[in-house]
């Protein structure tokens, strides 16, 4: 991206500048010149050009919101269209009925935008809070778009108006006023509309970008990650998803209501599917992560449609669809990513825009309390009464009861299908019981989400390893830090304490997906570390590791128990044994007994249920 | 207001019309979601080439009822091809298989325009009408609620009475494991690609004489398709039946107490409503509950 860097300007001159330049982004300047740079433009090129050139601005506005929702948020969205076309009818309304009176189109296009938001906003609502799978959120916004395309070309009687505008079926509304600036009432030139969508679609943009390099851009790579880890880490998923896909949905909207006022007429065809599948073929070729990209890829595909013989060809649907399928097939990453990872050698700026790598040699650390630094919250116990889970008509849990004092290190164990997992799962908040209460300290939390119990000081690692592959280590820890903190300078800390604390400190800028299977498993529990927990949950953490790696798990989690109250579901009996701690046992959904490894070993009636002996029957 | 037993008979009719086309319309889509887990964007060409395969049989003197049958075949070879082809390189790719069969129904829709040119074709609407007290009802209307039911009973029995459908939902299941046990994953997802294909062919065919037969058509019927077999959730019949019934009936009586347009609108809130507490559809709710 065109971030401008002026951190060597800073040496030089006095803190003052230091201070604003905290405050304001380097996206801004980066806006300006843009900006600049536009007005140059569009005041040389012929006015001709400058309206085709408007166009692709505004397509390249779509593009943007498409890969914000798709690329940056992992949301597979056919909406962005529909979006657009609702911001391009709400631009036609409004410039028709309000334009005679207030004399100008801007309150209309800044309603495009407000309107297209608010739909999204509701749609997304309805969506993510229905916590819908993935699939359906494509499938239903793919329905929405077509359902409006039908619900549009059939308003040709007269009795569809609103105001004086009619919405004319298929022939759509026509005599939409272009873009007037407030004050003269004057129509905007060619030329002066390109300035407008260039200086619109840089802020627009930076802004983005500006949004991305929060705290908010890397919860939303989190997200597209891997979203059960990130609500494990207390971040309300739906809510950061529904923002994200109301963003785009406001940013579809602008693109549309600029596009009505450059074309001065919009009809139904802008929710049709081979209108809607430009918007992923601008981004495949542009690359579906790069906000720059999106417009890149604007310019390639409708200059080389344009050469073709502009929408007219009649090969051009035949020749889209086919370089559809095959960036599909062949390029799965992106036209313009694949050739940049050869150029990126030779113009390292080309490089995809990354959040900020994190603190640059911080290393002061302040001791507390921690073994990573920055201060502990107070263990807590945690207590289950009576708990019953059942699914369908089997008995998974019938009637469980512990509680586990706060601090020190608590192993539960049972053979499989003695509903270990079922409470452990319960304990976590993915089960909610069909009986019974779940109490964090003196919390009831039996109804809680997990991003809920997660804010609460719950920290959870599930049996299959869940972390960030595409992350690297370091942000896989800071996100974690950051959803029990909230605050991004503790994030940084707990984040470097919790690497050095693994012995990973090397490895914070790698993948984490390119470390070894033992480095994963410890990443995660320094994840868990890092979240500050009251209680920590580990399902089967030895998992698949070597005995040297299981050693150091022990350190860890004798670690972790400093802090925190500990509970570990494991299989193993050589770690159970290891980590001293006290055991309780399940068996048929019950807890069946407690004391320490050496007590339970000694137990006939353990071994029996072990062995499948006597008069207990052992599930698979 | 009394409403009379002819007038009552009608509406009943209008409404098993309504659902039993939009059961007509998603069937296909619903073998390929619910069985494969394939998004198939191109569904609305699939049905609209079962549309111009019938209208072609019919202009070369074929009966129309034979017609049908042939187009449907006809469009599940498309559907086997396109599996060769397209889908079998993208499965698990969800986003992937969406863009592609996106890209597909574009070079079909062209194709179709290169070919027949863009005007719209139609079939004569067969058999004549009958007539209730003071309404008249299409006798076409009625083939159409017997052939939803036909449809929907055969796809039951295919799936669940032979032995390709055992075969078919364990290679749905679990791949590997229907692999090991002998199955031949790729031939029996390339056969219910086919089978799904055809489905959507028969619909298109029996679309073709209630509707104008152009290019475009499958957009159309595309998004309701889509609507019934996400509120239908991943089970193939009963998930289709029952979100057909469900949309079919809203959407019918909504537009004969108002208008068409309103219809097609109460059909969206009422299915984005029903996801919003239903996020795996109807038969999803009902397993979940069993």
């Amino acid at each position: 991206m065109m971030s401008t860097n002026n951190r060597s300007l800073s040496g030089s001159v006095a803190p003052m500048w230091r201070r604003l330049r905290k405050h304001l982004p380097v996206e801004i300047p980066g806006a300006v010149t843009v900006t600049l740079a536009g007005a140059v433009l569009a005041t040389t090129v012929a006015p001709f050009r400058a309206l085709d050139w408007s166009l692709w601005v505004i397509y390249g506005l779509l593009a943007l919101s498409f890969t914000f929702v798709w690329g940056r948020a992992g949301i597979f969205s056919f909406g962005q269209t529909a979006f657009f076309g609702i911001g391009a009818y709400a631009y036609g309304v409004l410039g028709i009925d309000l334009f005679p009176q207030t004399g100008e189109t801007t309150t209309a296009l800044a309603a495009a935008v407000v309107i297209a938001a608010v739909v999204a906003a509701t749609l997304g609502y309805f969506i993510f809070y229905g916590n819908v799978g993935d699939v359906y959120v494509s499938i239903i916004t793919l329905a929405f778009t077509l359902v409006l395309l039908t619900f549009m070309s059939s308003t040709a009687d007269p009795s569809y108006h609103i105001g004086q505008a009619l919405l004319g079926g298929y022939n759509g509304i026509v005599g939409v006023p272009p873009l007037m600036l407030p004050g003269g009432g004057q129509m905007v030139s060619p030329n002066g509309l390109l300035f407008t969508c260039i200086a619109v679609a840089a802020f627009v943009g930076f802004g983005i970008h500006l949004l991305l390099r929060r705290p908010f851009g890397r919860i939303l790579a989190g997200l597209r990650e891997n979203e059960l880890r990130t609500e494990l880490l207390g971040y309300d998923v739906r809510r950061y998803k529904l923002v994200a896909f109301t963003v785009g949905g406001a940013i579809a909207g602008l693109a549309g209501g600029l596009f009505a006022a450059w074309g001065t007429s919009i009809n139904p065809s802008v929710f049709s599917l081979p209108q809607a599948a430009l918007v992923p073929i601008w981004v495949l070729v542009g690359g579906r992560r790069s906000l720059l990209g999106a417009f890149v890829g604007v310019a390639i595909v409708q200059g080389v449609s344009d050469a073709l013989g502009g929408g007219g060809g009649s090969a051009t649907p035949i020749v889209l669809g086919t370089l559809l399928i095959a960036v599909v097939l062949l390029l799965p990453e992106g036209v313009l990513p694949t050739l940049s990872t050869f150029a990126r050698r030779f113009l390292p700026a080309l490089g995809r825009t990354s959040v900020d790598a994190g603190p640059a040699g911080r290393t002061d650390s302040p001791v507390g309390d921690s073994v990573i630094g920055g201060e502990s919250r107070k263990a807590t116990s945690i207590t289950a009464v009576d708990v019953h889970k059942r699914f369908g008509g089997v008995a998974a849990l019938a009637g469980a009861s512990l509680e586990v004092a706060p601090n020190g290190v608590h192993c539960l164990i049972g053979p499989n299908g003695a509903g270990k997992s079922t409470f452990f799962n319960m304990l976590s908040g993915r089960y909610r019981p069909t009986s019974g209460t779940v109490l964090l300290g003196d919390e009831q939390i039996t109804l809680r989400r997990p991003d809920e119990r997660a804010r609460r000081g719950i920290g959870i690692k599930l049996q299959v390893p869940s972390l960030y592959g595409e992350l690297t280590a370091f942000e896989n820890v800071w996100l974690a830090a950051y959803g029990a903190k909230r605050d991004i300078a503790e994030a940084d800390v707990r984040a470097q304490g919790a690497l050095a604390w693994l012995h990973l400190s090397e490895k914070a800028q790698q993948p984490a997906g390119e470390l070894s299977h033992g480095e994963r498993q410890w990443l995660e529990i320094g994840m868990v570390m890092a979240s500050d927990p009251k209680v920590v949950l580990l399902d089967e953490p030895t998992a698949g590791m070597t005995r040297e790696e299981t050693m150091r798990v022990v350190e860890l989690i004798h670690d972790l128990a400093r802090t925190a109250t500990v509970i570990v579901v494991e299989h193993d009996m050589e770690f159970v044994r290891q980590l001293g701690a006290p055991v309780t046992m399940f068996h048929e959904g019950r807890i069946f007994t407690s004391g320490s490894i050496e007590q339970l070993r000694a137990d006939e009636r353990v071994l029996d249920i072990y062995l499948g002996r006597g008069t207990s029957h052992v599930g698979s | 207001m009394t409403v009379q037993p002819d007038q009552l008979a009608n509406l009943t009719l209008s409404l098993l019309s309504s659902v039993a086309l939009l059961a007509i319309i998603s069937l296909g889509l619903a073998v390929l979601f619910g069985m494969m887990g394939v998004i198939n964007l191109a569904h609305g060409e699939f049905l609209m080439l079962g549309a111009f395969f019938t209208l072609t049989g019919v202009r070369h003197g074929l009966n129309l009822w034979v017609a049908m049958v042939l187009a449907a075949l006809a469009v599940g070879a498309v559907g086997v091809v396109v599996e060769r082809l397209l889908i079998q390189h993208l499965y698990g790719r969800m986003p992937a298989t969406m863009l592609a069969t996106w890209g597909l129904s574009l070079i079909l829709v062209q194709v179709v325009v290169l070919i027949y040119g863009p005007a719209s074709n139609g079939i004569p609407t067969p058999l004549g009408s009958i007539r209730i007290g003071d309404y008249s009802v299409s006798e076409y209307s009625l083939v159409l609620i017997g052939a939803a039911v036909l449809l929907l009973g055969l796809t039951y029995l295919v799936l669940t009475r032979t032995r390709y459908g055992t075969m078919a939902r364990a290679a749905v299941m679990l791949p590997d494991m229907a692999a090991a046990v002998g199955v031949d994953v790729r031939r029996t997802n390339m056969l219910t690609f086919g089978f799904g294909s055809a489905l959507a062919g028969a619909g298109g065919a029996l679309l073709a004489p209630i509707t104008a037969v152009v290019p475009s058509m499958g957009q159309t019927y595309v998004g309701r398709a889509f609507m019934t077999v996400v509120v239908g959730g991943p089970g193939v019949v009963a998930g289709t039946a029952s979100a057909a019934g469900l949309l079919g009936g809203v959407n019918s009586l909504v537009s004969n107490l108002t208008t068409s347009v309103l219809g097609t609108a109460a059909l969206l809130v009422v299915a984005i409503v029903i996801l919003r507490f239903l996020p795996t559809g109807i038969s999803g709710y009902w397993e979940r509950k069993r």
